[in-house]
């Protein structure tokens, strides 16, 4: 229970109706690690991204960062705190422009109300001012500054990744939750975006937990890797020393 | 010009007036919730400046305020709707989906059997010779022009504010917001409750301008075409409700003629126009734009 | 209160709640597979009572265009009534048709479902306003045949009377749900809607035709409409081309109250509700109006999920 633990979680469970989707997970996550979870279909991984991020309630168990209690705070305290995410399935702001998809996250790190808002008073001007800046630097990062006015929907999927990357990062994030990050990515733009993930954790000392198919990108990137199968953790450790396990080997060739 | 100011002036106060019904409901929109409670914070409006400009227990205070009284009405009637609204929001607005349509609902309901059977708001008869702000009824643009000059421009800013980004937030994808730092139920809340506000204003401007209120101002029918505004008009747009309540308050004065029909063909056009038109009317006239100013070579790469 | 008042209230509570379940559960049923309320439900239960009233008196009307149009025969009430509710029927499957299936084809927002119902409901009930006139009905007292039109019960000195209509609307209700409870439960097409209804996509690749099944559904519930519609027409008149409006905001509050989707909570949602209003007190009677109301209000605060419905699991 050392202090030195960014993140912990500790006998997290989760289940929908008989099913056990989450089940007994304990683990904890050192400060700038990029920390990789994989598993099966249906392994529990992204339920268990939406137990930390307060999405999906717990069952049982707690989650905790730099010791503070998250688990039974709503997603939006949990954001507040510095933990930003994607998605799966990709849920940006689509009817949106870039520029304010990347804006809107500044939401917690901003404090100005409705009335200074309307009536521009300076507080609320200057704010602006950092927002706007800030949003371009994000744009610019994900390189898609030249198409800041574009809707977000219309962007390609792979544009749309980067740009929902940006937009958590708008949340000045120290912990940043990727989920499938590659997922319908080519091999060359899978390369680009291991590069960039190891980029943004040194640039904004971020730690980094990342849900992942793709085998090799998870062994190449990550530090650590926890394996999950029915809800279960079953190994946990260096890619090396994951890849040697026989629970995991057990769970990705008897599955089939 | 007298007799102009006549036909056409009341007509444009009434379009004014209707717009800014449509803009109460636009507000809940704005952070993609639907409410249909608009009629009943108008009502309520004209039923306390009703009762402010008639009861006998009010005198001394009008004698004291004399024209300041109207103000001071308004201002009553904002804050009580905000405080309603606020007790309606919070339950039905912890929920996603379609429970602040079904709790609105019964809030019209609830209040307009109250109206009905209260001897404060005069029963089935309502409340009778409402003291005028101005001798003619044109002169109401006077008050409802200004306020909608206002509402617009607050809108306007609004939209480019933290606030109204969360509003935004909320409307394309509320789980995701929530997950970008914004707590969805106190912006959900703040725009229904600005959408209140402004419906309870309107309502204590028209008790005078309409003379006599009752229990017929607050109707489920009037949710209806408010949203029929709002929806035709276009929902992502402020200028959406301004021109759906233009069209749609002009065109029963304008097809008089029609009598009964009218209705049948108010409904027609919903349905017509939500399936045909789904973003309204400034949706479709600005997709049209966007696609005339797009260079062809720009599209083709699409 | 004493046991004979409370034993009229309960009588007439039942009576009452059971055609709210039965109309409520029209909403339920597309609820259920779309999850989306389809406004359009208190219009056809006008169009029902109309369409029975004018099947079982033979004429159409006192004002509107209609209004000396005479049938060249008339049903019997039982007939009448099955005919009504079968083309109320119909006519759901018609709103379907114009306000539903387009948008769901093209995948847009179920808020404008709820628009273009809102606009079908407008249309049915002022067309039908042009045609036969906004003039309150009343079924002939004789409308039953030769039964006596209510059975009197002694208690000492006190009576608890019981109006054949409010006998005869319990019955064909217990009825329709007895037979919608077998339809549902224990045959084929209610497996298949049951399906549907869980999860749509899957039940197309099982080979279900989800359209015809939306039809079906659609076609219950507006049968269920026009059966509740003629009903209370039967029993209190029908009051203009607007009666609808009030019940159709009623019922959606017996299914928030019972669970928005669940169906045994809209048939008990019905009878709470039908209940509450036959227990208030004849000095607030003004106030029976808000109480269904009231309830959805209550639910919304205390149960949202309503008295039998599940709690919703958000997928992300």
């Amino acid at each position: 229970m050392s202090m030195s633990h960014i993140l912990q979680a500790d006998r997290l469970s989760r289940n929908f109706g008989g099913l056990q989707a989450v089940d007994n997970v304990s683990f904890t996550v050192e400060e700038g690690e990029i920390f990789g979870l994989i598993g099966p279909n249906g392994a529990g991984k992204t339920t268990l991204f939406n137990l930390i991020t307060g999405l999906t309630p717990v069952s049982s168990g707690t989650f905790s960062y730099r010791g503070k209690l998250l688990t039974g705070l709503a997603p939006h305290c949990v954001a507040g705190q510095g933990i930003g995410r994607t998605f799966q399935n990709i849920r940006l702001f689509k009817g949106l422009s870039a520029l304010e998809n990347v804006k809107i996250p500044q939401h917690s790190r901003t404090g100005s109300g409705l009335m200074s808002g309307v009536l521009g008073l300076p507080a609320s001007r200057h704010e602006e001012r950092v927002v706007e800046e800030k949003a371009w630097e994000l744009l610019k990062l994900v390189g898609l500054s030249g198409r800041a006015v574009e809707l977000a929907g219309n962007f390609s999927y792979g544009d749309q990744r980067r740009l929902e990357i940006g937009r958590a990062l708008a949340l000045d994030p120290k912990v940043l939750l990727l989920d499938e990050p590659a997922a319908g990515m080519n091999a060359a733009e899978k390369h680009t975006l291991t590069a960039f993930i190891r980029e943004i954790r040194e640039q904004f000392h971020l730690t980094v937990l990342l849900i992942e198919h793709h085998v090799p990108l998870v062994m190449g990137l990550c530090d650590r890797i926890a394996v999950l199968n029915f809800g279960k953790l079953i190994a946990i450790g260096a890619p090396a020393e994951v890849q040697q396990s026989q629970a995991v080997i057990d769970a990705y060739l008897g599955a089939e | 010009m007298e007799g102009f100011l006549q036909n056409y002036g009341f007509l444009l106060v009434t379009l004014v007036q209707q717009a800014l019904l449509a803009l109460s409901l636009y507000f809940p929109f704005m952070a993609g919730q639907l409410s249909l409670a608009s009629p009943g914070f108008y009502a309520l409006g004209g039923y306390i400046a009703a009762i402010m400009a008639t009861v006998d227990s009010c005198a001394s205070l009008r004698n004291a305020l004399g024209w300041t009284i109207f103000p001071l009405e308004w201002l009553v009637a904002a804050l009580v709707s905000g405080i309603l609204a606020l007790i309606v929001g919070i339950p039905s607005l912890r929920l996603r989906g379609i429970y602040l349509a079904l709790g609105t609902i019964a809030f019209v309901e609830i209040l307009r059997v109250l109206f009905l059977n209260l001897d404060i708001t005069g029963g089935a008869i309502g409340i009778f010779d409402i003291p005028q702000l101005f001798e003619e009824r044109w002169s109401y643009i006077l008050i409802f022009g200004p306020l909608l000059v206002v509402v617009l421009l607050f809108i306007h800013r609004l939209q480019h504010s933290r606030t109204g980004r969360a509003f935004k937030a909320i409307r394309e994808d509320e789980l995701a917001a929530g997950a970008m730092g914004i707590n969805p139920t106190y912006y959900k809340v703040q725009a229904f409750v600005i959408g209140a506000v402004l419906a309870g204003i309107v309502g204590a401007m028209s008790a005078p301008l309409l003379n006599t209120w009752n229990a017929r101002q607050g109707t489920f029918d009037a949710s209806v075409s408010y949203l029929a505004y709002v929806l035709i008009g276009g929902s992502r747009s402020l200028w959406g409700p301004l021109l759906g309540a233009a069209l749609l308050a002009a065109l029963p004065e304008l097809l008089r003629p029609l009598r009964d029909a009218r209705l049948i063909m108010n409904g027609l056009v919903l349905v017509v126009a939500s399936i045909y038109l789904p973003h309204g009317i400034v949706g479709a006239l600005s997709r049209l734009w966007s696609f005339f100013s797009t260079p062809s070579a720009a599209r083709g790469g699409e | 209160m004493t046991a004979v008042q409370f034993l009229q209230n309960f009588l007439n509570g039942i009576s009452i709640g059971s055609v709210y379940a039965i109309f409520a559960l029209g909403y339920t049923l597309v609820f259920s597979i779309l999850g989306i309320i389809n406004f359009a439900h208190g219009a056809v239960f006008t169009l029902g009572a109309y369409l029975t009233y004018s099947l079982a008196v033979g004429q159409f009307g006192i004002g509107g265009l209609f209004a000396d149009l005479q049938l060249p025969f008339h049903f019997s009430f039982p007939f009448a009534l099955l005919t009504g509710s079968i083309l109320s029927g119909f006519a759901g499957v018609l709103v379907e048709r114009c306000a539903f299936r387009p948008l769901r084809k093209r995948g847009a927002d179920p808020l404008l479902a709820l628009v273009s119902s809102l606009g079908v409901a407008l249309v049915t009930v002022n067309v039908l306003q042009y045609l036969v006139g906004s003039e309150i009905y009343s079924f002939p007292s004789d409308v039953y045949g030769d039964i006596r039109p209510a059975f009197v019960l002694h208690f000492g000195e006190k009576l608890v009377v019981i109006r054949t209509v409010q006998i005869i609307i319990f019955s064909v209700c217990m009825v329709v749900l007895a037979l919608l409870g077998y339809l549902i439960g224990w045959t084929r097409i209610g497996k298949a809607l049951r399906a549907v209804a869980e999860n749509a996509a899957t039940a197309s690749l099982l080979g279900i035709n989800v359209d015809r099944f939306i039809l079906y559904t659609f076609f219950l519930s507006g049968f269920l409409g026009g059966l509740a519609g003629s009903l209370v027409g039967t029993s209190f008149g029908i009051a203009g081309p607007y009666f609808g409006v009030s019940y159709g905001l009623k019922g959606l509050a017996v299914i928030v109250m019972g669970g928005l989707g669940s169906i045994p909570g809209a048939v008990l949602g019905g009878m709470v509700i039908g209940l509450a209003e036959a227990f208030v007190p004849s000095e607030y009677s003004a106030y029976k109006e808000a109480v269904a109301f009231a309830f959805l209000f209550a639910a919304l605060l205390i149960r949202p999920q309503g008295l039998l419905g599940r709690s919703h699991i958000q997928k992300v």
